[in-house]
């Protein structure tokens, strides 16, 4: 039986096509067997970021209303074994997306795969919460700011309420915090909400904490998700968040401000 | 929001909302002694009078036929604005309508008001609804996040934990919160008076007791982040610190 996390935050934006690119691809990397299903059915992402827009045929709909079979639909990763990608549909009407239907797929793929993500679209409407609604596990993506904070907050509230597990009366849902776009400066200077004020409302098990990163953005851009880059403090801050969603004990990073020694400034080396 | 597409600019939108609200049990039918014993409350209590929304549920009436238009009159004559009727035969709902007021189905199950004083009791109580036993509070364990909402619709409301900001709990009677009030915290829903909020941190989005509410930027910030407790008095809310 695979485990199924759900990627979700309620505030676009976030990170969350990006970090749940990221965490299925650092979870195959570690020898996992994990597909990753994009939810947000007529804003199509998950492709572009995870590098197969263009082999895309069939999608997620098309297995649900019976046009295609999951096989023809799953798209194998290229540069990462053990890794499958089940994109959302450009075209069709979100409506189309029924729990009966994202049941069947999810119960086909748990007998097959170690891990299933599934990237939520923004909001808390139809589609957000079948993306979570079936899920063990959820990685609730914020970013250090009041608003996604308290977006966050309220998908906490559904995923405790609307999720088959709470439901059926079931062990919980486990919920797990996730710190995108941090940046130490910005916190240090009071721009950002800290770290600790983030943990306090949410008060959530802390999974990964991301700092504000140019390998974020250019890895989206050219379709490699940025664990790939492990010489990047971004990619580096997903492999440990896969480490701590295996059960292991990996100490935070990139969470203190670094003053910029002499030779950093003189020789340009930035964040990278 | 596919159905707001349109160009004209949406004029209103519906929401469901809780309001505190009055009301006003009638144990008697007869306009005058309504009339006779309001004056009294009156001049108890003036500030509970300037133009209260109130209900008047007639269900432990059992006159088929009531003076419903006299009544609203003396109701109206002492400030007090009758809004709508609960419960009543069919005769009464028909008039209720008649009268531009609306109509609620009687309370189901509800413990009948044993209580033998009428309307003139020694203590100025708008809340009428006072059942015989102590009523039954609750408890809530865990965090109250955004979108949430607790009720107590009887007694009081403990939260052991957080409400955090986008969350509202509610209660007839008081709210304790044992942890950080960030959320609204609404006390004496139907009215009761002396109801109290008590919380560990104070950082309300609203606190309200019997309708009379502040707001954040209303409260002392030298209050905030405190532990405190928020009483009705003289129809201000006074917080004061616990610490």
């Amino acid at each position: 039986m695979a485990k199924i996390i759900v990627v979700t935050s309620g505030k676009g934006g976030v990170g969350k096509t990006t970090s749940a690119a990221a965490i299925a691809t650092g979870l195959a990397l570690r020898g996992n067997k994990t597909v990753v299903i994009d939810f947000d059915v007529g804003l199509r992402n998950l492709d572009l970021v995870m590098g197969c827009e263009r082999r895309v045929v069939y999608d997620l709909i098309n297995v649900i209303q019976g046009e295609a079979g999951l096989n023809q639909a799953l798209i194998r990763d290229k540069r990462t074994e053990n890794l499958h990608i089940l994109p959302a549909s450009q075209t069709r009407d979100k409506e189309a997306l029924t729990a009966e239907g994202v049941e069947k797929v999810l119960d086909t793929l748990s007998r097959e795969y170690d891990f299933i993500v599934c990237d939520s679209p923004a909001g808390i409407e139809h589609g957000a919460q079948l993306a979570m609604y079936f899920a063990d596990e959820a990685i609730v993506v914020t970013n250090p700011e009041v608003s996604s904070v308290r977006d966050s907050d309220r998908i906490l509230g559904l995923l405790a309420s609307k999720t088959r597990r709470a439901e059926r009366s079931e062990p919980p849902v486990r919920e797990h915090l996730l710190i995108t776009r941090y940046d130490p400066s910005r916190v240090t200077s009071g721009d950002m909400l800290t770290l600790e004020d983030v943990r306090e409302i949410l008060a959530i098990n802390l999974v990964g904490l991301i700092p504000e990163s140019e390998a974020v953005l250019r890895a989206s851009n050219q379709g490699v998700p940025v664990v790939h880059d492990m010489d990047s403090d971004a990619g580096q801050a997903y492999a440990d968040t896969v480490s701590r969603l295996l059960g292991e004990d990996v100490p935070l990073r990139f969470h203190e401000y670094q003053k910029k020694g002499l030779l950093s400034r003189m020789f340009g080396g930035g964040r990278r | 929001m596919s159905l707001n597409m349109d160009r004209v600019a949406s004029a209103f939108t519906f929401k469901g909302g809780m309001l505190p609200m009055t009301v006003m049990e009638l144990t008697s039918a007869d306009p005058e002694q309504i009339r006779a014993q309001l004056a009294g409350k009156v001049s108890q209590s003036p500030a509970f009078f300037q133009h209260t929304p109130v209900v008047l549920s007639v269900e432990q009436l059992d006159e088929p036929h009531l003076a419903l238009e006299r009544i609203c009159a003396v109701c109206r004559a002492h400030k007090l604005l009758p809004v709508a009727v609960r419960g009543g035969t069919d005769p009464v709902k028909q008039s209720a309508w008649a009268l531009g007021l609306g109509w609620f189905p009687p309370q189901e199950a509800r413990p009948r008001a044993v209580e033998e004083a009428p309307l003139a009791a020694d203590e100025p109580q708008p809340e009428v609804e006072a059942s015989p036993e102590p009523a039954v509070g609750r408890i809530y364990r865990g965090t109250v996040r955004s979108g949430q909402q607790v009720t107590a619709p009887e007694g009081d409301l403990v939260v052991v934990g957080a409400v955090n900001p986008g969350a509202e709990v509610l209660a007839a009677g008081s709210v304790h919160v044992y942890g950080p009030l960030r959320g609204r915290a609404l006390g004496g829903i139907h009215g009761d008076r002396q109801a109290g909020i008590f919380c560990k941190e104070l950082h309300a989005e609203l606190l309200s007791l019997a309708g009379n509410y502040k707001r954040l930027e209303d409260i002392d910030p030298r209050l905030l982040n405190q532990p405190v407790q928020v009483q009705l008095r003289d129809d201000q809310l006074n917080i004061s610190s616990l610490g």
